[in-house]
């Protein structure tokens, strides 16, 4: 029973394993699920072991069980803007109508879903060409807005009633802030530092542990038996390095600032730097890049054991990055291309990071982001990919 | 049929259930299977457990997890130091020459040998290492332990209802998932944190709730927090507010939050919303 929908849970990617399957059927066979709703409660708590699938879940259960088309390759994305176009809509017809070139007495006669798939239509010829967008296409965030107040139509879209049904519930998709995947936003910042707890060095075993040692030892009949710990090393330091040049860029900074900002007291010193698209001959510690440069040569000069964290889209024209005379400013053509500062960088920090606000998914598409991948080792900036770099800062070499 | 109503978890005094939390709970015990919840802090993973053995009438043992923890300490101790002791004064009714005279049971060991059946509560699992965690889980799953010094096993009288907590502090290994079942308890939404709050303190002032939970809200929506206020931190709030006799409700309305401490417990929290609060005053 259900294999189907054991398989579709499998296929978008939640570990699902085939003993926690059985013990569903066997919950199944001992009659103690009855209805749909205690299907949904009961095989979310046995299938899916972290809140972080809770909704993708939601939106397999809702294709199943009510056969809401899961969105097609990469459509996820799609479908949030196309909701949140719908939102904009609701409050603000004419301007959506305006923007999309269409005529709004036109589109009010259409029901919300197919506003919903009409949207996602022209979503998709605009793929490509569309740069940008308008700014209400989406990132503005979409609040369940709901209750058509404002729709012309004066249709209810999402409406609330307490005793909702498993589908229902399902199709709400009250879980999606818990999905590690997607940017890092200021929201997310406590999630975000717990991943860089780890952040902590250990020492050698040199430490004597006293209590330990004298339990052994009354085990060992008096015999004596030392008992070591690991000692704690001095704490880190870390070279926050970031790209505060375009505008793409304006989100994550701050956000990856307010981090470090929190979790400065874990760390020796942070000191962070600023430069534009990619790195040349300076670092600059003021954000306009102008007062205070810092020659890269200089940082041969500092603790190797230090962690260098590059923040930066890596996006930029090949030629800023491999020319020798790439760079926009002219003070900073010293005859070598970015792409030798960036090597020299991570051949001096032999723990260093970048890490990238665009989607892993579409790193293949930009050259650049390829090329300076090679050098560093790249992180997507969302909590699963802080979690790697972590991991990736902690290597003992 | 009686028999198996009294076995249901279904509401304790001082917590409010939701439907869906329920039936996790119940289907956890029918299966036999340690149910593992996770969930921001205070939002009450400890409390569950409290509830499940009142309403249930069996005895709770909780074993609080520390992150030094090693898994025999859960399970039983043998008092090495006393013997010693004994063994050199010999002025005790214990026999030196019998190991198990000198064997404690730990919290899970006392769960297991109850006369009868009880709730284990094992609380903040994620403190502790991955080999706690799996070889704990072994030891649940085959509901035995053995004792190495006197070669004794100690078998489960009653099967434990086992519920763990986690805060998510680090991730579980996937071998340990595989053998609970799971549940996040989400944060409340507003109508649900009425009912909790109507739970905690049920002669409130209308007015001072209502004006209390909207603002607590609106504090949980400041950016940048560290650790956001939980429902814990919401009743302590407002045990603060009613014992303030120079609070009225309707200083909340005009932005004037007092003990602001209670909600906000980092210091760099504290004085984001310290200043939001006061700069909404302004206006």
């Amino acid at each position: 029973m259900f294999l189907k929908f054991f398989y579709t849970l499998k296929e978008v990617g939640i570990p699902v394993s085939p003993t926690s399957f059985l013990t569903l059927q066997k919950a199944l066979h001992q009659g103690i699920i009855n209805s749909l709703d205690e299907f949904y409660t009961c095989a979310r708590s046995i299938l899916v072991k972290s809140e972080k699938y809770f909704d993708l879940y939601d939106q397999v259960f809702a294709h199943h069980f009510e056969g809401v088309p899961l969105p097609e390759d990469g459509g996820f994305e799609m479908d949030e803007i196309a909701r949140g176009m719908l939102d904009e809509w609701l409050k603000n017809p004419k301007q959506v109508a305006d923007a999309l070139g269409m005529d709004e007495e036109k589109l009010k006669k259409m029901s919300p879903e197919e506003l919903i798939e009409y949207f996602k239509k022209r979503l998709k010829d605009q793929d490509g060409r569309h740069d940008g967008g308008g700014k209400w296409i989406g990132t503005g965030g979409y609040s369940p807005v709901g209750h058509s107040g404002h729709h012309p139509g004066g249709m209810r879209v999402g409406g609330e009633s307490r005793n909702k049904s498993a589908v229902k519930v399902a199709n709400e998709r009250r879980y999606k802030d818990y999905s590690t995947k997607g940017p890092l936003t200021q929201a997310r910042i406590g999630e975000a530092l717990k991943r860089l707890r780890n952040l902590i060095p250990a020492g050698p075993r040199d430490m004597i542990n006293i209590d330990e040692t004298i339990y052994e030892t009354m085990r060992n009949a008096g015999e004596i038996e030392l008992v070591f710990d690991r000692a704690l090393k001095d704490r880190l330091k870390i070279i926050l390095a970031i790209d505060n040049g375009g505008w793409s860029m304006d989100p994550y900074i701050q956000v990856v600032q307010t981090l470090f900002d929190y979790a400065r007291s874990q760390f020796k010193e942070v000191k962070t730097y600023f430069f534009h698209n990619t790195i040349y001959d300076c670092l600059w510690e003021d954000t306009a890049r102008y007062k205070k440069p810092k020659n890269i040569m200089e940082f041969s000069r500092i603790d190797p054991d230090t962690r260098l964290i590059v923040l930066g889209d890596a996006s930029m024209a090949p030629y800023e990055l491999m020319a020798s005379d790439g760079s926009i400013h002219i003070s900073e053509r010293s005859g070598r291309p970015s792409l030798e500062q960036l090597k020299f960088l991570a051949d001096t920090f032999s723990h260093a990071v970048w890490l990238n606000p665009v989607q892993e998914s579409m790193w293949g598409y930009t050259h650049t982001i390829m090329a300076i991948s090679k050098i560093f080792p790249m992180f997507e900036l969302s909590l699963d990919g802080l979690e790697k770099a972590v991991e990736k800062l902690m290597v003992k070499n | 049929m009686e028999s198996n109503n009294a076995n249901e978890f279904n509401n304790a005094k001082k917590y409010v259930l939701d439907n869906e939390l329920a039936s996790i709970v119940n289907i956890s015990m029918k299966l036999e299977m340690p149910l593992l919840l996770k969930g921001e802090p205070g939002t009450g993973k400890t409390m569950l457990a409290h509830a499940i053995a009142e309403t249930l009438a069996m005895p709770l043992i909780v074993l609080n997890v520390k992150s030094s923890m090693k898994l025999v300490e859960a399970l039983y101790q043998y008092d090495t130091l006393t013997r010693l002791n004994d063994s050199r004064f010999g002025d005790s009714s214990r026999d030196v020459s019998n190991i198990d005279d000198y064997i404690k049971m730990g919290k899970i060991g006392q769960a297991f040998c109850a006369d009868k059946r009880t709730v284990l509560l094992i609380d903040e699992i994620d403190k502790a290492d991955t080999d706690f965690q799996d070889d704990m889980l072994d030891v649940l799953d085959q509901m035995q332990f053995d004792i190495i010094e006197t070669d004794k096993t100690v078998k489960a009288i009653h099967r434990p209802v086992i519920i763990i907590t986690s805060n998510a502090k680090k991730d579980l290994s996937d071998p340990f998932l595989g053998r609970c079942n799971f549940h996040h308890i989400a944060f409340p939404d507003p109508k649900m944190m009425r009912k909790i709050i109507r739970v905690h303190f049920e002669d409130i002032d209308e007015k001072l709730a209502e004006n209390a939970i909207d603002s607590f809200y609106s504090l949980r929506e400041i950016d940048a927090i560290e650790k956001k206020p939980a429902t814990r931190e919401l009743i302590n709030w407002i045990r603060a507010l009613n014992a303030d006799p120079d609070f009225r409700a309707k200083d909340l309305v005009k932005g004037k939050m007092p003990f602001l401490g209670v909600l906000f417990k980092k210091s760099p929290d504290y004085e984001r919303a310290q200043n939001l609060t006061s700069r909404r005053k302004l206006f």
